[in-house]
């Protein structure tokens, strides 16, 4: 019985992060018909423990593998993904805690984070992409419910119907090209997948299933032109779900892509066949950066700045795709682990000065230096960091992936732009210190942050301070998920 | 470095005092005077260090040279280290920094308006000049040169004239653009420099490859370029100067004595020290080049003093043709034409904070800069109108004085350098030019201002003489320009230790 036991301990032992949620995920309504602050508690503490086993999984080495005849698979990579979405899963519970947008509900909305999570998790430790399709659609239905969660309030059942059409869309047109490319080659496994692209010439049918599955990709990732969504979704969505979106589910879309494309184009990279698809990426990443960057500036609703900001962010990210090298992707990892605590941060605060009353107008942060001394200087922190000041956390990660491009000479013009959108996105970010600092208030009374949302502030402004001043530990944390990444 | 058998890391305390002067000034109780006399402690402690370990060098060595390390990244992508290190040019402007932030804590003691924040940005921007001129890594280097825009930004903005905003974003764009495309030229080199291996940034690793001969003549050029796009906007050079009389008509008297006096100075530091040690080959195909714009920049800048009507807009473009000044020195590549250039900029350095105090004065005790309000005012402010004949006669190249000495050799070295092409020589009438230009916008304004008859466009009665602070910090000022006018070779010889950047011959 125990070495049964034992076997099968060892045997899920590569899927255990996502086993501890779906289990926390099945108690947290239990728990929470009695207590809505008791199954939060009772969610971080499984989304720690699920943080605990993942590092020393991570750290001891000797959980690498893959299970269920090669569907999902566990390595560094696959850790670090799981890592960054357990801290958004920590981060977006402790600012729910309380909260009133789900007063009845709180265990589902907590049941409801964690399946998405987990179906986040999935999607980065997926060989295949029928795994992957279902990890992608959990993730995406549970985000819609989270999404629709104020029941009572229009505004967010709008941006639900949105992000299901939306959704909706996204997958079908993932669909259609998951089974051309079955059709092409014969098989669903990654790995299997991209050597056989690979040693192929570009045909219609290829071209096709690549660019339909972009499309579909390029919705979740709101990439521009299928960006539209997203500032609707994120104003109307609650913003412990926004924030969760935005830092979390956004970076699923991400980990496809170089799960499909870059290992694509590594496996070319000594022919150079595939040019055209890197120059599709660079132009998308051009064109998305500089859009998402210029239509920032005239938003006047700081959680619609923030959602542009984030498809300006995914443009940087999109460089990666283009530049194609294991340093890129190392600077593209890096960017992701330092946006989930600088925009997580930005969008923490927001969340806790709309809990005191404070509309999400940019106006209402005026004099707010003096108003929450403590979190104006943390909103600071996320805004420069966003912007790429040194020597904050996000001047390391843009400094690197942008460091990135350069190398070969191909792409020093996207890197051109990629400098010249962070000239023009300080602009934006600068006019929220400004507001903070500079302009004077209509009150001067004191806002009131409860404990909750400043220990999420404070984490997110320690970690953006801390990866500031020491980066190397996290740096090299992502040239070791890379090594795993790309063989 | 190691003084009597104890090492000292003296790099990092001069980074680490302004630091934690900075951080207590800001959060310490927002009692007044309190703030200034903190400020001023701490600024004196860190000339006092400054001053110290120039002695020290100076007993050390023949050479006034120093370096610390320690690292910071390095993982098999990345080597970034925290290396620092001076030489005769770092430790001039390094004093330059500590001496100058020092006299504006005390020429801006009466600050009342949110003083605690004032002190701790004018802190704050000393840890990032000092950095600049001490870091021996690029990364450091790009890190510094970017935490010294946020400080003056604030300052323009914060405590600024009326169009403060505008002129604090324009400042901000300008310089801040200017710096990424210098981020794309450091990337390239580094990357060039480093040729497929680790991406190391230290100053030591690109220089033994620039040795070794990695860069192409086609490259050099072209990162020359980038770069020095960087540095010229920062200096500012024609035609990207337009920030500069902007914020420096809108800025603070603080803000403004550091910006001119310090923080223009990282731009021809940035070329000296950078553009002119890799890109020896760049420097020769450009040197045609910056030898224009360096004339044209001298001329228009002194051109256009002529015709503006604000005391403090005079001064700042008169700081345009000084700076171009230093760029013509640069651009000769000749080691007289360095030396000088070097000297000019520490000159300049103090004529330009005499004469911005000076601006500050006339707008705060006289109520107004304009130049055509004024008049007559040496009868009511007598001792105001002597710091400003001496700071203009300074500026204008008296014999005797800093300015002088510094303007003589760069032209001395110009000439000296077309003695190679002497059918050229009639170029040198433009560096002429610009000293009777100079001389003749100084005159006229000091006409307009001081001298003649009282005005009776502003309210007489409530003009007052300066401050005893003031006075305090002017006479400093004063002294200096006066000391290092008579005996240059005090600073002279601190120069001369510098070793060569390669691009000069």
């Amino acid at each position: 019985m125990l070495d049964m036991i034992t076997d099968f301990v060892d045997f899920v032992m590569p899927v255990a992060p996502h086993f501890i949620l779906l289990i926390a995920a099945l108690i947290a309504p239990a728990i929470g018909m009695k207590s809505g602050k008791a199954s939060a508690i009772f969610m971080l503490a499984a989304g720690l423990f699920a943080l605990g086993v993942t590092g020393y999984m991570m750290y001891d080495g000797g959980y690498n593998g893959r299970v269920f005849e090669n569907l999902y698979e566990f390595n560094q990579f696959t850790g670090f993904m799981i890592v960054l979405f357990l801290i958004v899963l920590c981060l977006v519970v402790v600012m729910s805690y309380g909260s009133s947008d789900n007063k009845k509900h709180h265990g589902e909305y907590y049941s409801l984070l964690a399946a998405a999570t987990i179906g986040m998790m999935l999607v980065c430790a997926s060989v295949d992409l029928i795994s992957l399709f279902v990890g992608l659609e959990l993730a995406g239905i549970m985000s819609i419910a989270l999404v629709a969660f104020k029941k009572n309030d229009p505004r967010s059942s709008e941006a639900a119907v949105k992000y299901l059409i939306i959704s909706g869309l996204s997958t079908a047109l993932f669909l259609y090209g998951m089974s051309l490319i079955y059709g092409l080659t014969g098989t669903l496994n990654i790995n299997e997948i991209v050597n056989a692209l690979a040693g192929q010439e570009i045909t219609w049918t290829y071209a096709v299933a690549l660019v339909t599955m972009i499309a579909g990709f390029g919705f979740k990732i709101a990439v521009i032109p299928f960006h539209s969504w997203a500032p609707d979704v994120y104003e109307g969505a609650p913003t412990p779900v926004a924030t969760f979106l935005a830092i979390g589910s956004k970076k699923m879309g991400f980990v496809v892509f170089f799960k499909i494309f870059l290992l694509l184009f590594v496996a070319v990279r000594a022919t150079g066949e595939i040019q055209e698809l890197q120059w599709l990426f660079a132009i998308l990443a051009a064109v998305t950066m500089t859009v998402g960057n210029v239509v920032a500036i005239s938003q006047t609703n700081i959680k619609r700045m923030l959602a542009y900001s984030s498809i300006a962010q995914g443009g940087y990210l999109l460089i990666v795709l283009a530049v194609a090298s294991d340093y890129a992707l190392v600077g593209g990892l890096f960017h992701m682990f330092t946006h989930v605590f600088m925009k997580g941060g930005a969008f923490i605060v927001v969340g806790a000065l709309c809990a005191r009353g404070l509309s999400e107008n940019i106006s209402d942060y005026r004099g707010l230096s003096r108003r929450a001394p403590l979190i104006a200087f943390a909103m600071g922190v996320f805004m420069f960091s966003l912007a790429g000041i040194p020597p904050l956390a996000g001047f390391w990660s843009k400094f690197i992936l942008f460091s990135a491009g350069v190398d070969g000479g191909t792409w020093i013009w996207l890197i051109a732009f990629a400098v010249i959108n962070s000239a023009i996105s300080l602009y934006y970010y600068a006019k929220v210190v400004k507001a903070m600092y500079i302009d004077k208030g209509t009150t001067t009374e004191k806002v009131k942050v409860s404990f909750n949302f400043k220990f999420a502030i404070a984490v997110c402004a320690i970690a953006t301070l801390a990866i500031g001043f020491f980066p190397g530990p996290i740096i090299e944390f992502c040239e070791f998920a890379v090594k795993a990444f790309i063989p | 470095m190691e003084t009597g058998g104890i090492e000292i890391p003296f790099l990092i305390l001069l980074l680490l005092i302004p630091l934690i002067g900075a951080v207590v000034t800001a959060v310490m109780s927002k009692k007044p005077k309190r703030a200034k006399n903190v400020a001023l402690l701490f600024s004196g402690i860190t000339l006092a260090v400054t001053l110290m370990y120039g002695y020290l060098l100076s007993a050390a060595s023949t050479v006034y040279s120093d370096s610390e390390s320690y690292a910071w990244v390095d993982t098999e992508y990345l080597r970034i280290s925290f290396d620092m290190g001076v030489d005769g040019m770092s430790i001039l402007m390094i004093l330059l920094t500590a001496a100058l932030v020092f006299i504006v804590t005390i020429f801006s003691r009466y600050e009342s308006d949110r003083p605690n924040t004032f002190f701790a940005l004018i802190l704050a921007m000393e840890v990032g000049l000092m950095g600049v001129y001490m870091a021996q890594d690029y990364f450091l280097f790009y890190i510094f040169w970017e935490v010294t825009l946020i400080p003056m930004y604030f300052l323009i903005s914060g405590w600024g004239g009326p169009r403060r905003h505008y002129a604090a974003i324009k400042f901000f764009i300008y310089t801040h653009v200017a710096s990424l495309i210098m981020l794309i030229g450091i990337f390239m080199m580094v990357f060039e420099a480093s040729a497929g291996g680790t991406l190391d940034f230290t100053f030591a690793a690109v220089k033994e490859a620039s040795i070794a001969g990695i860069f192409s003549p086609v490259m050099q050029t072209a990162l020359f370029g980038l770069l020095f796009l960087g540095f010229a906007a920062k200096m500012p050079i024609v035609p990207f100067h337009t920030w500069l009389p902007d914020a420096h008509v809108e800025a603070p008297t603080a803000g403004s004595v550091l910006l001119a006096a310090v923080m223009l100075k990282m731009g021809s530091y940035g070329i000296i020290r950078i553009c002119l040690d890799i890109f020896p080959d760049g420097a020769v195909s450009w040197q045609p080049a910056l030898i224009v714009i360096a004339l044209v920049s001298i001329v228009y800048g002194a051109y256009a003093c002529i015709a503006q009507k604000d005391l403090k807009k005079m001064v700042a473009f008169s700081s345009i043709s000084h700076m171009g000044m230093v760029l013509l020195g640069i651009a000769l590549l000749t080691e007289l034409g360095i030396q000088f250039a070097i000297f000019q900029m520490f000159a300049h350095g103090l004529i330009t904070s005499v004469l911005f105090m000076v601006c500050g004065v006339a707008g705060h005790n006289a109520g107004t800069r304009e130049i055509p309000l004024l008049g007559g005012l040496a009868g009511r402010m007598p001792l105001f109108a002597a710091f400003m004949m001496f700071g203009f006669l300074a500026s204008l190249g008296l014999p005797g004085l800093v300015g002088f000495v510094a303007e003589f050799g760069i032209i001395f070295a110009f000439f000296e350098y077309l003695q190679t092409t002497p059918e050229l020589l009639w170029i040198i009438v433009f560096a002429l030019a610009s000293l009777l230009l100079t001389a003749g916008y100084y005159t006229w304004a000091m006409q307009r201002t001081i001298f003649g008859k009282e005005t009776t466009k502003i309210d007489i009665e409530k003009v007052h003489d300066v401050s005893r602070t003031e006075v305090l910090a002017l006479t400093a000022l004063c002294a200096m320009i006066a000391i290092f006018g008579l005996m240059p070779s005090l600073i002279l010889e601190v120069i001369q230790t510098m070793p060569l950047p390669m691009g000069v011959f």
